[in-house]
């Protein structure tokens, strides 16, 4: 839910990047951190277990400074993506104003990915949100490893709604900003 | 539950929220109050006990009391609106107003717990009043906000930023 304070003339925006364990939602925000203009972000948050996947959430704040009057700030998220942690993803996903959903790519994460978008859709119902109105980008991660699915095999399955999607490979950058881009503008459209 | 999309708290509000949360400091010697949205976003701060990180803060408050109510559902309880965290030094006490926002306290031993609760209490009340003039004034005040050369303007500074 964004957050328009006309007294401290600030607007804050959250976003949520989810999808299944290691697609590389936090690879994402890693490179966000490590490539945009340091004055720009936050200290990165990030509450993962000793080896190093996500528990509960990543967090990195970037402040676009004041445009047009009014301070505005993106809060950016990730969810953990291992099965187990759903009802902690419920609880990340509470307040997005916009979603990424990345996708690993790989022939054998199909299935899954199938049943984290079945998740995803099913929770926002359950916020009382419709995900075909609302800000939501997909991203087809890990396009350079060999079993990667061809493009509009993942676009026909998993994009029933034909939102914005981008080919990335998150790793190495390619695709994070166009995605986040996509995604920030997305959700000042909708506020 | 249905979730809005958008809150805009104006002037007069803010100052309302500030007077509640500034009593709220001052009555119960805490060392920060804060109000909080339930996406984490830091709505006002009190006091001087946190002063860096309010930003990480707020997200990591509202994490932990999102995820409280998860494990609440799971217990087959119906809610927990409240959550204490006790320290050596510090502790601190989170409670939710209505099912949008978060009133946090941090306060050290020399404030007793039951102190914290009562008058905790009392401002949830008034913070209450706000949500529900805030909740009826939110549409008509986005729209002298939020126009067209607003979202121009944040597109281009979008594509000037999130860049390699």
């Amino acid at each position: 839910m964004a957050l328009i304070n006309i007294a401290t003339h600030e607007i804050h925006c959250k976003i949520v990047y989810y999808g299944i364990g290691y697609c590389g939602k936090t690879t994402n925000l890693q490179y966000v951190y490590k490539s945009i203009n340091p004055a720009i972000r936050g200290e990165m948050l990030s509450i993962a277990t000793e080896t190093e996947r996500t528990l509960f959430f990543d967090f990195l704040p970037l402040d676009l400074g004041t445009v047009h009057g009014f301070r505005t700030r993106f809060h950016l998220y990730t969810v953990p993506g291992q099965i187990l942690y759903e009802r902690t993803r419920l609880a990340v996903l509470n307040g997005a104003d916009g979603i990424v959903f990345v996708v690993d790519s790989q022939a054998e994460k199909f299935e899954e990915n199938v049943q984290s978008i079945a998740e995803l859709e099913m929770y926002m119902r359950r916020l009382g949100k419709d995900l075909s109105h609302f800000p939501f980008v997909m991203q087809w991660n890990k396009r350079d490893l060999p079993s990667a699915l061809p493009v509009h095999v993942l676009d026909r399955y998993l994009n029933r709604r034909r939102v914005p999607a981008f080919e990335a490979v998150a790793s190495s950058g390619i695709g994070v900003f166009a995605t986040l881009r996509a995604i920030s503008k997305s959700v000042i459209a909708q506020l | 539950m249905e979730q809005l999309s958008n809150l805009v708290i104006s002037d007069h509000e803010l100052e309302a929220i500030r007077a509640t949360l500034s009593k709220l400091l001052h009555d119960t010697s805490a060392s920060t109050v804060m109000l909080l949205d339930k996406s984490g976003q830091v709505i006002s701060n009190f006091g001087n006990g946190v002063r860096r990180n309010v930003t990480s803060l707020g997200a990591l408050l509202a994490g932990a009391f999102s995820s409280s109510r998860q494990v609440a559902e799971l217990l087959g309880e119906k809610d927990f609106r409240t959550i204490f965290q006790q320290g050596m030094h510090e502790n601190i006490y989170t409670t939710l107003v209505e099912e949008q926002w978060l009133l946090v306290i941090v306060f050290d031993k020399l404030t007793h717990i039951g102190l914290v609760k009562v008058l905790s209490k009392k401002a949830t009340d008034e913070l209450v009043r706000v949500l529900a003039r805030v909740k009826a004034d939110t549409s008509r005040r986005k729209t002298s906000v939020i126009n067209v050369e607003f979202r121009s303007s944040v597109e281009d500074t979008i594509d000037l930023l999130f860049r390699d």
